[in-house]
């Protein structure tokens, strides 16, 4: 006689679910790992409309990593006018994934030409 | 029908009530947050959840899961258990690991909708990892007098389930240093000198709890063959610690790209917290 599984209604219910998400976390996983490719993070930056504030203006920078790894230390340096020039510093940057952010310059976006200028980060 | 320990199956494993398993859940729940709340609080970890490649990702995984089912073997709260309770046990403290990881990360808006998936599930399923084998821990242990009650001690005894336990109690330990970038730096900046002296305390402490602590289980060690016995406990349960702590440190990402002496630092300096486990752990588990 084989031993029976003697578990109440809870017991199941806990059961159930831990195995839905155990299965679906694994499933998951194995489908990225084979979609997933080698490429070294890809990092673009793109410059958002400007926006006046006291004694200057911000622009909005969206800093994105097209590549399959994760970038670090992502530097973005960004042209204002009169010389001016606004670093922005994103710790990390997963692969496929966006960040925001803003630098700010004194004077008229009129003035300038804005642009980034460069685009630093480490490879871990 | 018998069990393993000859006992009634019916007596040791009758159905419980729902309250019951109530209040077990709620100590896995809380031995998940009190092993691991630290790691859930590392932003180290939290990076690591967007870095890890995702191959690395799922053998973290499966190496939990067999790690749980190791566990729930050789010191969970039935060891008349069959291996088929054994898994179910497993799955459902990873399951649980799961959910509480999500629920804290969320609460600590270290996850959101606005976020692609994989950057949510990477997250996640690092820090889930070790909120599973803390809940499995707390299930066992922070019960009253269910917990003991299952335990004849005859599996924890043989070399297969000490091993286990060691590597549980190592991990469980070491898991909430080995992100820091402070092992990394640790391991870098230490002359070979105190690296060699850190690996003599590790052995010395190892040996301190294991032969002169009244750790609950050390007298397996200590009284089972003398002399030997214990330098082979000690032996054992260092290397256990300095595997353990290779495994966690290749985890996490921080043997990647090292040379061999950082390797090495690195090891020895997550070996310490890894031979308290290891040993201490081990004995406090069972």
């Amino acid at each position: 006689m084989k031993k029976p599984l003697d578990k109440n209604a809870l017991e199941w219910t806990v059961f159930g679910v831990g195995l839905i998400l155990v299965l679906a976390t694994i499933v998951y996983l194995a489908r990225e790992a084979l979609a997933t490719g080698s490429l070294p993070p890809e990092v673009t930056a793109v410059l958002g409309p400007p926006r006046p504030g006291r004694d200057g203006f911000q622009v909005p920078v969206t800093v994105q990593n097209r590549g399959d790894r994760v970038a670090e230390d992502v530097t973005v340096t960004v042209a204002g006018p009169r010389d001016q020039e606004a670093v922005l510093t994103i710790g990390f940057l997963p692969r496929h994934s966006k960040r925001e952010g803003w630098v700010r310059f004194r004077g008229s976006p009129a003035d300038a030409q804005l642009r980034v200028t460069s685009i630093g980060f480490a490879s871990p | 029908m018998l069990d393993r320990s000859g006992e009634s199956s019916s007596t040791s494993r009758a159905r419980r009530t729902i309250g019951e398993s109530f209040r077990e859940y709620g100590r896995g729940v809380a031995g998940g947050l009190l092993f691991s709340l630290p790691l859930l609080y590392t932003a180290e970890v939290w990076h690591t959840g967007f870095a890890m490649p995702v191959g690395r990702m799922l053998a973290l995984v499966f190496l939990t899961l067999l790690l749980l089912l190791g566990y729930n073997r050789y010191a969970g709260l039935r060891q008349d258990s069959s291996w088929i309770e054994v898994a179910i046990d497993s799955v459902e403290e990873m399951g649980l690991g799961l959910i509480l990881s999500t629920f804290i990360l969320y609460l600590l808006d270290r996850i959101g909708l606005e976020q692609p998936v994989h950057e949510i599930v990477g997250q996640i399923v690092v820090a889930a990892m070790t909120v599973a084998i803390g809940v499995s821990v707390g299930t066992a242990q922070l019960g009253g007098e269910e917990s003991d009650a299952g335990k004849s001690g005859e599996i924890a005894v043989t070399l297969g389930g000490r091993l286990v336990l060691a590597w549980c109690g190592a991990v469980l330990f070491a898991a909430n240093i080995a992100p820091t970038v402070e092992v990394l730096l640790l391991g870098t900046e230490m002359s070979p000198i105190r690296l060699i002296a850190l690996a003599g305390l590790s052995i010395a402490l190892s040996a301190v709890i294991l032969y002169s602590s009244d750790f609950r289980g050390s007298e397996g060690w200590a009284k089972a063959g003398g002399l030997g016995a214990v330098l082979q406990g000690i032996v054992i349960t260092y290397a256990v610690a300095l595997l353990a702590s290779a495994a966690m440190l290749w985890t996490f990402g921080r043997l990647d790209g090292a040379t061999l002496p950082t390797i090495a630092g690195e090891i020895v300096v997550l070996g310490l917290a890894g031979t308290l486990g290891a040993s201490a752990g081990r004995l406090l588990l069972q």
